[in-house]
């Protein structure tokens, strides 16, 4: 059966108007009720993508599917079911939180009670008539999240939303989002250059660098592919012996920074490895995988 | 129709607190506080004026003189590019252009509640003139003006001066559309006021849409030269600015 994608884009690319590429042929697919990383260092492309999907830059080149309709001509249909926040919060300054919600409540026509709630699931039910612009980064960020859930959308983009928060407002927020994603089966689209934050709660991933999307699959997919090409590190007291040691047991390795790094082996050569190094006296401080958390995968593979 | 009005509301809802919601309380009682202030200074001549038979049209005639020519363009100037400019200030054209809305219904939206604060004003000013007409006579025992409030006389102005402040209002909303720094809309309707009052004289001024203001306080004077029709001139700009106002706005490029 066809995988069915609450967002596709189809060879989508962009251009600055001094003619620069922006992005190339960048084809998402990000699943319904997943919630989706949308990776990248900063200048990747990850913002561009996400203003060309929510209609905010004049789509150039390529497909934008939502919700299985093309943007263009169901811009309105798409965007009563999308709750958004894009690069810094939007906020009005001059209103209290109540207020900017109370904006947007007119606008979608949900109910007034909604507005309580969302400000209770974000932590901002007690900022009474303190004006949004008084507001810490972390709070306007969170405003911003209440703002993108008052209507109960069914597709949450939210670009780089932990941005400003303090390591305690990180995991509140990731939280809320696992439970809006599992509860209420929202889907989320979540752009972040924090890639430690991301690995905690993705289901799947999208990497871009310089406009193009070098990955996309589960997260699940990423950790074995890039496992099949790991490596395994090395660190003992004797770098003579232990080359010996590989050598003797034709094992390619490269030194460098004080370590021996090597195509991860069998498991079976791993223990043998071990038992020689000892064996020979050489004492083994660290043999370990190189390079297998998100953090190494990334930078692998924008730096390959 | 649902639809513009939930987005009226909406915009309606942002000017709280704003400095141009501000803007039009006080410029709108600015110049009857001043009236009040200098009928109480000069109390014995209260008496005598309020018996004129014509005592609502020359209070009307003295409140419009500095509001037609200053206070009124500065005003719909200031207004106008604070309201648009609030999206840019607060780093919302995002926000509202992700928001289920056609760009024709926020486009409206925004320019009818511009519409709507110059009509508050309005209002407010008209109190501000008859509190100016009766409060000092209050305070010094004298009795109520005898000459009726010339209420048609008032509304058909009030109408003509709504009307010659359209095209101010359309262009600074089709430039503060267009322009991120709120001292661009400013300064090219400063710009375009000066020029207003120095071709007051002029034989070709009325071609300027920021003189309606002035003329229609100016028409009824001995001086007065310009025959031309004020509120066909004054309406064309407006469809004209409205309409490349929209335009321009469909095609931005960037949206947020």
């Amino acid at each position: 059966m066809e995988q069915s994608y609450i967002l596709e884009t189809r060879a989508l690319g962009h251009r600055f108007t001094d003619g620069a590429a922006v992005l190339n042929d960048i084809c998402l697919q990000v699943p319904e009720r997943s919630v989706y990383g949308f990776l990248g260092a900063n200048g990747a492309g990850k913002t561009t993508t996400l203003r060309l999907v929510l209609g905010l830059l004049e789509k150039q080149q390529g497909e934008i599917l939502l919700f299985g309709q093309p943007f263009g001509r169901n811009r309105l249909q798409a965007l009563q079911r999308i709750g958004a926040m894009i690069e810094s919060p939007s906020l009005y300054g001059h209103l209290t939180a109540t207020e900017n919600l109370l904006v947007l409540q007119k606008i979608y026509g949900c109910p007034k009670e909604r507005i309580a709630l969302v400000l209770e699931m974000v932590g901002l039910s007690a900022t009474g008539s303190k004006k949004a612009a008084r507001f810490s980064l972390g709070m306007k960020q969170r405003l911003s999240i209440a703002m993108a859930l008052l209507h109960e959308p069914s597709l949450l983009i939210l670009d780089e939303p932990t941005n400003g928060l303090d390591p305690n407002g990180m995991i509140e927020v990731r939280e809320l989002l696992l439970s809006l994603n599992r509860k209420h089966g929202i889907t989320i689209v979540i752009s972040s250059h924090l890639l430690g934050e991301i690995e905690k709660m993705v289901s799947h991933v999208g990497i871009i660098h310089s406009g193009s999307l070098l990955f996309q699959g589960t997260l699940a997919e990423l950790q074995q592919q890039r496992s099949a090409g790991g490596r395994l590190s090395l660190y003992t007291d004797d770098q003579s012996k232990t080359t010996s040691v590989l050598r003797a047991m034709n094992i390619q390795a490269t030194f460098d920074g004080g370590k021996f790094t090597m195509p991860m082996p069998q498991q079976e050569m791993i223990a043998a490895l071990a038992k020689e190094l000892i064996g020979s006296g050489v004492s083994l401080y660290e043999l370990s995988p190189a390079g297998n958390d998100l953090e190494a995968i990334f930078m692998d593979m924008i730096t390959h | 129709m649902i639809q513009f009005v939930q987005s009226f509301e909406s915009e309606w809802l942002k000017r709280k607190r704003s400095l141009a919601s501000w803007l039009v309380i006080c410029g709108a009682f600015f110049t009857p506080l001043v009236i009040t202030v200098a009928k109480i200074v000069r109390h014995g001549a209260l008496a005598a004026s309020s018996r004129l038979p014509n005592y609502w049209e020359a209070l009307w005639k003295s409140s419009w003189e500095s509001m037609a020519i200053f206070l009124l363009p500065l005003g719909a100037i200031l207004a106008s590019s604070l309201i648009t400019q609030l999206e840019f200030k607060n780093n919302t054209w995002k926000l509202l252009h992700t928001t289920p809305q056609r760009y024709g219904v926020i486009f409206l939206a925004k320019l009818s509640v511009i519409l709507v604060m110059m009509l508050q004003f309005l209002i407010l000013f008209n109190i501000g003139i008859y509190l100016s007409g009766v409060l000092p006579g209050l305070l010094f025992g004298v009795s109520y003006p005898a000459e009726p409030i010339p209420v048609t006389y008032f509304m058909t102005e009030n109408g003509r001066y709504f009307l010659a402040c359209l095209p101010i209002i359309a262009l600074q909303y089709l430039i503060s559309l267009q322009f991120k720094n709120f001292l661009v809309p400013v300064g090219i309707g400063l710009v375009l006021w000066i020029l207003s009052v120095a071709v007051l004289s002029w034989p070709y001024g009325h071609w300027i849409p920021y003189t309606y203001c002035s003329f229609n306080y100016l028409k009824d004077g001995p001086k007065f030269t310009h025959a031309f029709p004020l509120i066909t001139f004054a309406l064309g700009y407006f469809l004209l600015f409205t309409v490349t106002a929209y335009i321009l706005y469909l095609q931005r490029k960037e949206k947020g």
